[in-house]
């Protein structure tokens, strides 16, 4: 009797599957409508702007927010693609899919508000915030003053065991190698990754772990990106933290960035609504929600930043552009994997 | 041919068929692995066996063999004491030692690191900390004490169906207690042993969360790393050392259960006396008290904790009530279609031993300790271009949670097969039934409490599963264990406790169903 049931249950499953099928169709109707996006950012800064573009637009938002391993499902999905656009954390996913054949390229209206720095060489990406490299420190630990104002301090035997750094392999850590190779040659890059490797206190799997480990006091400082240190203030607890911008002296490389922004996928089923997104995204008062939200620094320095973040007109940046992220990528992580980083925690 | 293939005892077509079909299904993201393995060139494979696989070899050997030593003592001493002892309040305790199942073990190591880690707790309070948390031991006390209760339930079964008449002969024989157990309960629970054994080897292997957050590297962490660098060969090579490990682990469980053949043959079942604890009662209650302090009462104590700030702060609204739904719509499908597709399996292996059945089992777990987000890519790979009209809709969510989740239903299945004579059957046969009506009209009704027990763990499995669930939803579909990942993912934990949290309430009643029925 219960095998029955199961075995109802399971007919009753097999008509759904077809009625699913058959339902499809309705769906394909509204397709002028519709626009897919993935995003590998936290949903919670990303809906809000999307909700905006429906209602302004009339053109309805299905919204797959699903972290890092959207690459890889765009990358699957390259015999039948399924999105339109892709938001992304990471420039450096964005250069990689472009590198692989499986974006298209756009010249959206406003596309000069954004520098070429931080674009696409054929515009199919572009940055619109920065999460730029910074010290995020414990305050009732350590002082701004004692504080290290470079990257390269790392190296430092004193600062052995009091900070903490992500594994080499995370996103943010190989695009900041990457402008370190660019800055200082393979050579010194690879020494300090060894040491800074030695040094550190943890390795961690993620920023979030660093920014709440600082935040409790396990390690004086570590290395984030600035979007980490602004969540920090906002825990209800253990958030008496502070950031340094590294690099900011006379002639010194400046604060590595890498950008948060989006792609136009290849064989987009609605390219129409896709490009029309793009066009409405680059506006001012957009341009400023996709970085606000999110608690990052617009990369157009016209636009207002949070209010204890600097206008990345403000301070010093990298020289690296960072479409050359895609070339730079896989001597990058092959200087990592000979180091020992690229999956090692401790 | 065909007679010989199966030792002269042919089981019927349709069993075959469905076998065959389930094999075919369990093994595809498997031979997706293998291929894409083999394009990866031999340059790629030297790279990483001379780099990376001894190091993660042994990593992974070290925590999954210790975490299923440690299991199996816990497990089977807990059992001991609930079901077979006078233990005060016995029937509360087999359901409250379960509730480790139904936590996410990520949000297990979230509360140890709070508690026990440099500045949580512990270190508030006493000034000092007992360990290390981020270490290998660290990791094995969490994995242990949210994977014991695999051995603890399918042993606790085997318990209760154990008949008293073999005691009752062993100590008419002069045999103490000891030697009883020792020589008659033991062997008795030597099939669920193992099957509670594998599961746990096997969840141990895939295990992410705990694993990331606790700073080790295993097989599976390291896939994971490749996949996040764009480096899908190294995890496809990767991947295929893990399928190898699964089967290794799976050939041993099938050489230690080689010519075990205990069955209750006695024609009137009794169950056993309760044995008295006497002196030995407040130890045995210490034991048990503070295995569930551990494994229950502090990582819930901590999302209750967290919880608090996260429902002030708005963590919870309208829309939870949609996400439940949808994660018991998408866990309820894998946990139906997982107990009938296990049936076919776990019979023909029982009943109809030989290459043929090894095999579809084999093939039928081959896959079980991969990553979900090596199944979910395979299956977007087949399923977006073969079969279409399916991708993006919330039954392949379903089919990924049955390839991952199926092996659960299958060891469930095999350890309550096992312990139903096949004399039963042939008693059937001899009554004139056709094969397919002896299935289902004598061994399903005595299988079914077993089989349920498998679709109510594979159904709070599938409740906690992320990678698989996050890659192949359709867009706007979110399950509660999305919720979590939303917040816990950038460490906003106070906003991800609530889901955390509904997530535990919704496994209580397939769990309680689980634990009444088997």
């Amino acid at each position: 009797m219960k095998f029955k049931f199961s075995l109802a249950l399971l007919i009753l499953s097999v008509i759904m599957f077809t009625l699913v099928g058959c339902g499809r169709d309705s769906i394909n109707e509204d397709a002028a409508g519709e626009l897919v996006i993935y995003s590998s950012r936290n949903e919670n800064f990303v809906n809000p702007l999307l909700e905006k573009f429906e209602a302004e637009t009339g053109i309805k938002v299905l919204a797959l927010h699903a972290g890092g391993g959207v690459v890889s499902r765009i990358v699957e999905e390259a015999g039948n693609p399924r999105a339109d656009i892709f938001i992304s954390n990471d420039i450096g996913a964005l250069e990689y899919l472009r590198m692989e054949g499986l974006l298209q390229e756009f010249e959206p209206d406003g596309i000069d508000t954004i520098d070429q720095r931080y674009r696409a060489i054929d515009n199919s990406w572009f940055a619109l915030s920065a999460r730029t490299r910074v010290f995020i420190y414990n305050k009732d630990l350590i002082s701004e003053e004692e504080m290290p104002k470079t990257v390269w301090e790392l190296t430092d035997e004193q600062w052995k065991g009091q900070f903490a750094i992500t594994r080499g392999g995370n996103s943010g850590m190989i695009a900041h190698i990457s402008a370190l190779r660019y800055e200082w040659g393979d050579e010194l890059t690879a020494q300090w990754i060894s040491q800074v490797k030695e040094n550190a206190g943890a390795i961690m799997e993620g920023h979030g772990d660093i920014r709440r480990a600082v935040g409790a006091g396990e390690f004086r400082f570590g290395l984030v990106n600035n979007y980490y240190y602004h969540q920090q203030l906002r825990e209800p607890t253990n958030n008496n933290v502070g950031a340094i911008y590294p690099d900011q002296a006379e002639g010194e490389m400046g604060a590595v960035i890498n950008g948060a922004g989006i792609a136009f996928i290849k064989g987009s089923p609605n390219p129409d609504n896709a490009k029309t997104f793009i066009n409405w995204l680059l506006l001012p008062e957009n341009q400023r929600e996709f970085s606000y939200a999110s608690l990052e620094v617009p990369i157009n320095p016209t636009i207002e930043a949070i209010d204890e973040a600097a206008v990345i007109s403000e301070y010093r940046v990298q020289e690296m552009h960072l479409s050359m992220l895609g070339e730079y990528f896989l001597d990058t992580k092959e200087l990592i994997e000979r180091a020992g980083l690229d999956i090692e925690l401790r | 041919m065909w007679e010989r293939l199966w030792k002269n005892n042919k089981p019927d077509p349709l069993l075959v068929l469905s076998g065959l079909l389930t094999a075919l299904l369990m093994a595809m993201p498997v031979v997706i692995v293998i291929w894409r393995a083999v394009m990866a060139g031999t340059d790629r494979w030297a790279r990483l066996i001379d780099s990376r696989i001894p190091q993660l070899l042994q990593n992974t050997l070290q925590i999954t063999l210790a975490t299923t030593f440690l299991a199996i003592l816990l497990g089977v001493s807990l059992a001991w004491l609930v079901y077979r002892c006078d233990l005060p309040g016995r029937n509360i305790w087999q359901w409250l030692l379960a509730l480790p199942l139904m936590l996410p073990p990520y949000v297990g190591a979230v509360s140890y690191i709070m508690v026990f880690g440099p500045n949580g707790w512990i270190q508030d309070l006493a000034g000092e900390l007992p360990f290390n948390i981020y270490s290998f031991w660290g990791v094995l006390l969490v994995m242990t004490l949210f994977k014991f209760p695999y051995v603890f339930l399918i042993s606790g079964a085997a318990l209760k169906r154990m008949n008293r008449s073999y005691e009752d002969t062993a100590r008419s024989l002069g045999l103490g207690s000891w030697e009883i157990f020792r020589k008659v309960n033991l062997p008795f629970l030597r099939p669920a042993i193992g099957a509670g054994a594998i599961l746990t080897a096997l969840c141990v292997l895939s295990e992410f969360g705990v694993i990331a957050i606790m700073r080790y590297n295993t097989f599976t962490s390291a896939i994971y790393y490749q996949m996040e660098s764009f480096d899908r060969l190294s995890a496809t090579v990767l991947s295929v050392i893990l399928i190898i490990l699964t089967l290794g682990f799976l050939w041993l469980e099938s050489i230690y259960r080689k010519n075990q053949k205990y069955y209750q043959t006695c024609g009137t079942f009794q169950q056993p006396d309760l044995i008295r604890l006497a002196k030995w009662k407040v130890p045995a209650m210490i034991w048990v008290f503070l295995i569930f302090l551990l494994s229950v009462i502090i990582p819930v104590g901590v999302l209750i904790y967290w919880s608090g700030y996260g429902i002030a702060l708005g963590a919870l609204d309208s829309n939870f009530f949609g996400y439940t739904l949808n994660s018991i719509k998408v866990a309820g499908i894998a946990a139906l279609l997982s107990m009938a597709l296990a049936l076919p399996l776990v019979y023909l292996k029982s009943r109809h031993p030989s290459v043929p059945s090894e095999l579809l089992n084999k093939i039928s777990s081959a896959g079980y300790s991969l990553p979900g987000v090596i199944v979910a890519l395979g299956l977007i790979f087949i399923f977006n271009t073969y079969i279409p009209w399916l991708y993006n809709t919330f039954y392949l969510i379903s089919i990924a949670y049955l390839v991952r989740f199926l092996p659960q239903a299958i060891q469930y299945g095999n350890a309550s097969l096992s312990m139903i004579s096949p004399r039963i059957d042939e008693a059937a046969r001899n009554l004139g039934y056709r094969p397919l009506k002896v299935l289902f009209k004598v061994i399903l009704p005595l299988l079914s409490p077993g089989l349920m027990a498998g679709g109510a763990l594979v159904f709070v499995s599938a409740i906690k599963e992320l990678p698989a669930t996050l890659l192949l939803r359709p867009p706007g579909f979110d399950t509660l264990a999305v919720r979590v990942w939303v917040e816990a993912s950038d460490a906003v934990y106070h906003m991800a406790a609530p889901a955390a949290l509904l997530v535990v309430l919704v496994s209580v009643i397939p769990l309680k169903l689980m634990l009444s029925r088997y």
